[in-house]
Formats: C-alpha cells, structure tokens, sequence
C-alpha cells in the first residue's frame, strides 16, 4: 500500500515576472537615495560614492537614511523620505547573512515603487540575494559584487572604504541607467 | 478537514523516510513523514484550522499556516499533545519584535531558545530539572526540533541559501526546556510578565551566545559578581530597532538558586543588582557594557540539576523574547 506525505515548505521562487522600474538616460538631475543598513565601515563607501556622482553626473541630491538595525526595513518616515525624494536608489552593504537579504529586498521595494535601485552586496553573500530576488520573481536583478579581498561584514579601513567607491561607482551608473 | 499543501507518494513507509531527505526538508536527521492522518492528529489536539495563519515572515512575504507548521511537528516526532506548545513557539516568533528574518538569516547562526511555564510543561512531559537542555526527553527535544524545522522548511531558511549561519551550531537542532518553577518558590517568568499562574506560556528568546556561570563560592555576591562579568566579557551593544524591550536570559541553576534563597534573594533583587554592573560603560574589550533598559530586561527563570554550581546566560540576536499564550484544543 502506497505511503502519502504532505509537503512541508512554502515552495519557493515566483512564477510572475519583477517589473523593474524604468532607467533615466542620465543621472544628470537625479536624486540618489541611499537606504544604508550601518554595516561596519560601508557608510564611508556610500558617501564616497554619493560625493564622486554628484561631482560627475551631476546629480541633484542625495537623500541618504540609516535604518535602525541592519536587518530591518526602513522605518516608515524614512520609507516616506527615500519615496518623496529619491530618483534612483542604492542599497546595501550586503555583507552579512540577514542585513544582505534585506537590503536586497529594500532594492526590490524600490523598485516595486518605481524608483530604479542596486544593491551592493559581498561575494559571499551573493547566493543569499540571488535566493531573495529568486523569492519575488526577479531572478535575474543585477546587483553589484565587492570581492576578497575585502572582508564581507565591511570591517575596512577608510582608506579601504573610499578605495571600494572608486572601484563600484561606474557599476552604480551603469545599473541605475538605461 | 482538507489540506492545501502538495502530495508525495511512495511504495513504502522506508521509501517514505528515505525521500524526505531527498524531498530536502530534513536536518540531517530522519523524520517521521507527514501524512495527512497524522498531520490532523496534529491539528485537532490544538483546535486549529489548517489554513488558520500563525504569522507572516518578514521581509519574505511568506504566510505560516497551522497546516505547514503540523507537517513540521510530526516530522519533528511530536505528539500531538505538544501541537499547541509548537503553534505558540511559532506565533511567538513571528511577532514582529522577534525579527524573524534577521534571526534565522544571520551569519552568527542564531538559535532560538523556547522557554515553556505553567501547568503544560507537567500535562505534556516538558523537562525543566537534571540535564534540562537536552538530550533525553521527547517533549523538548521535539518541540524545539519542530520550531527548527519550521524555520527551515516554512521560513525559506535553508543552509547555503537564506540560512547564511557561518558555523551554525548544535542548538539550531533543538533547544526548548521547562521553568522549574517548584524548586525554589520564586516567582515563575510566567507570573513576572503578567498572566496568571495557571496560564501556560511559551517565550522564545533567540540565543546568540550560550555562556557558562559556574562559580563555587558560597557567597552569593560572589556567585552574582561572577555572574555579570561573564555577560561583560564580550557585551551587548544596543539595537536601535529592538530598543527598550530587548532582554537576557539569565537561566539559573539549584545549586546558585539554594544559596541566592537562603540569603534571602529573590528574582527581582537579583536582577536589581546585577543590571547597574551589566549596564555600566565599556572599560575594555573584554568588559563590556550589556546595555539594558532595566533590572526587569533580565529575564531570569530556574532550571538544571544538583551537582556543578552552575548557570546559563541566553544572549539574543538583533531580536527582542516574545511570549505567546498556549492555547489548548
């Protein structure tokens, strides 16, 4: 006699396709925002990033907020600033297990709301953020990698920091633009 | 009763246990496959609809039905006398506070402690007494083994893929024990937050370092200095998200509580006196402020064995202990 089981997972991936939200030709007039989770060193890197757009592609603003944990959505002013005011978005750093999901999920909400997003993440997390744009449909969402060998949980040097900027910020436009 | 989740056939009970690991929901342990007779088992001892929703994962957009957590629990080999313990470890941990993603997602491997108190821990079998962490008793091991497998095969947290633990640890197999709330007359967690003594309550703190409190001196203050320079060795830097309500564990043994009562100490005198020590400022890297923002964020509950002078502090992940009623069929 045949033995029956139920499935005990929730499945996992969407069979819907991820709209992702429409690119500017240029950053020229944009407002970047920057959903920051506070990991180690990466604010460095993402103001450096900030001030090196500004100077270059002429971006209007940035509107940049930390979260309250690294794990956690933003809060729902800071959600509300991000929405009012930002034109494209990064997020990150992706280097730990929850923080690197949820930053990727921060890029995907973006995204959802139609502001172009990117989220940077460490190597060694990449197969979790692949795992979170697999959940929503989105399994081929570009993000942008930092390698070995830089530590993942963003424990660098300043100099460190400014030196990971210089290296992502041409990834950063190219992503955030058609 | 009808359910919603996915068949699997096989030819036979040995097919059956061998293809759950294939089927990939499994700890590296067999499990007791699924059926649906003993999935309503499950269901009917806690008077709880299959499609009743326990939560909602944040960040994954995942709902956690009754049904998908009673496939878990008879694979974890429960009961179903335990179902209601599991269902309200389950919703427990689901409160937003409890940080579900953050804590089963985490490179520092997060295990979840489920605390149990009230007259259930008697009714079903939960072991707060001699070797109260386990292994050796179906209750504990089983009910802490269901939460487990829930995050696992509900939650999306597998190995490698979401769970992104570096090392991961034992205690992410099981770890659920009772208050031992007889042996010393204090007043159980329970009482202190504020159901009454017949209420059973589950609490499930996320448990990011296990630490060991052994001292041997009869003095009590010696017992509670040590106490607290052990949770300051490496410290506990304030969550901005958790804020005020994120708490320890204090888990204090017989042979500490027998000297701490009869010099008179209770469970609100102890924590009086070792929150201003725990919470003072950083002097080092090994002495460490444990920032609470009170004696009553020491959650302090009795359990363990005679023998070693001997207590455990429970430190949480970026999470705060929620409790959840049990709520019985």
């Amino acid at each position: 006699m045949s033995i029956v089981t139920l499935d005990p997972t929730t499945g996992f991936g969407s069979s819907e396709a991820f709209p992702l939200a429409p690119r500017p030709a240029t950053l020229r007039g944009q407002v970047l925002g920057v959903i920051a989770n506070g990991l180690g060193d990466s604010e460095i890197m993402f103001d450096a990033i900030s001030d090196a757009l500004c100077d270059t592609d002429g971006l209007a603003g940035v509107t940049k907020i930390v979260k309250p944990s690294v794990a956690v959505p933003p809060l729902p002013a800071q959600w509300d600033e991000i929405l009012v005011s930002a034109t494209v978005a990064i997020t990150g750093f992706g280097g730990c297990g929850s923080c690197s999901t949820r930053s990727m999920r921060d890029a995907l909400d973006l995204e959802a709301a139609g502001i172009p997003a990117v989220c940077i993440v460490h190597s060694a997390l990449e197969p979790a953020v692949r795992a979170m744009a697999r959940l929503v449909g989105a399994d081929d969402y570009p993000v942008i990698v930092i390698d070995y060998p830089h530590n993942p949980t963003a424990m660098w040097t300043k100099e460190e920091a400014a030196e990971l900027a210089a290296q992502v910020v041409d990834a950063v436009r190219l992503r955030l633009t058609r | 009763m009808t359910f919603s989740s996915d068949e699997h056939v096989f030819d036979t009970f040995e097919d059956a246990l061998e293809g759950q690991f294939d089927l990939g929901v499994t700890d590296g342990l067999p499990v007791i496959p699924p059926t649906p007779e003993r999935v309503r088992a499950m269901l009917d001892a806690a008077g709880i609809a299959p499609d009743a929703v326990l939560g909602e994962v944040p960040t994954r957009d995942v709902i956690v039905t009754a049904e998908k957590v009673a496939c878990n629990a008879v694979m974890a080999g429960c009961l179903p006398e335990y179902f209601p313990v599991v269902v309200a470890s389950v919703r427990a941990v689901l409160q937003p506070k409890a940080n579900a993603h953050s804590t089963t997602a985490t490179l520092a491997g997060a295990a979840h402690a489920v605390i149990v108190n009230g007259p259930v821990r008697h009714e079903i079998g939960v072991h707060g007494g001699q070797a109260a962490f386990g292994p050796g008793f179906r209750a504990n091991a089983t009910i802490g083994r269901a939460l487990r497998l829930v995050i696992r095969n509900v939650f999306r947290t597998v190995p490698g893929v979401l769970d992104r633990a570096s090392f991961s640890w034992p205690l992410r197999y099981s770890f659920c024990f009772a208050e031992d709330q007889e042996s010393t007359g204090w007043t159980p967690l329970h009482v202190q937050l504020g159901y009454d003594l017949d209420d059973s309550l589950v609490t499930v703190q996320s448990v990011m370092r296990l630490f060991q409190i052994t001292e041997f001196a009869p003095g009590c203050e010696d017992i509670l200095t040590t106490t607290y320079e052990i949770a300051r060795h490496m410290g506990l830097q304030r969550d901005d998200w958790a804020g005020d309500e994120r708490s320890v564990v204090l888990v204090i043994g017989p042979e500490h509580s027998r000297r701490l009562i009869a010099e008179g100490w209770t469970k609100e005198s102890v924590a009086e006196w070792l929150w201003p020590r725990l919470n003072a400022d950083t002097i080092g890297k090994y002495d460490q402020k444990v920032t609470l923002a009170s004696p009553a964020n020491i959650l302090i509950v009795t359990a363990g064995g005679p023998g070693i002078a001997q207590s455990w502090w429970l430190i949480p992940h970026l999470a705060v202990a929620a409790s959840e009623k049990v709520v019985q069929g």
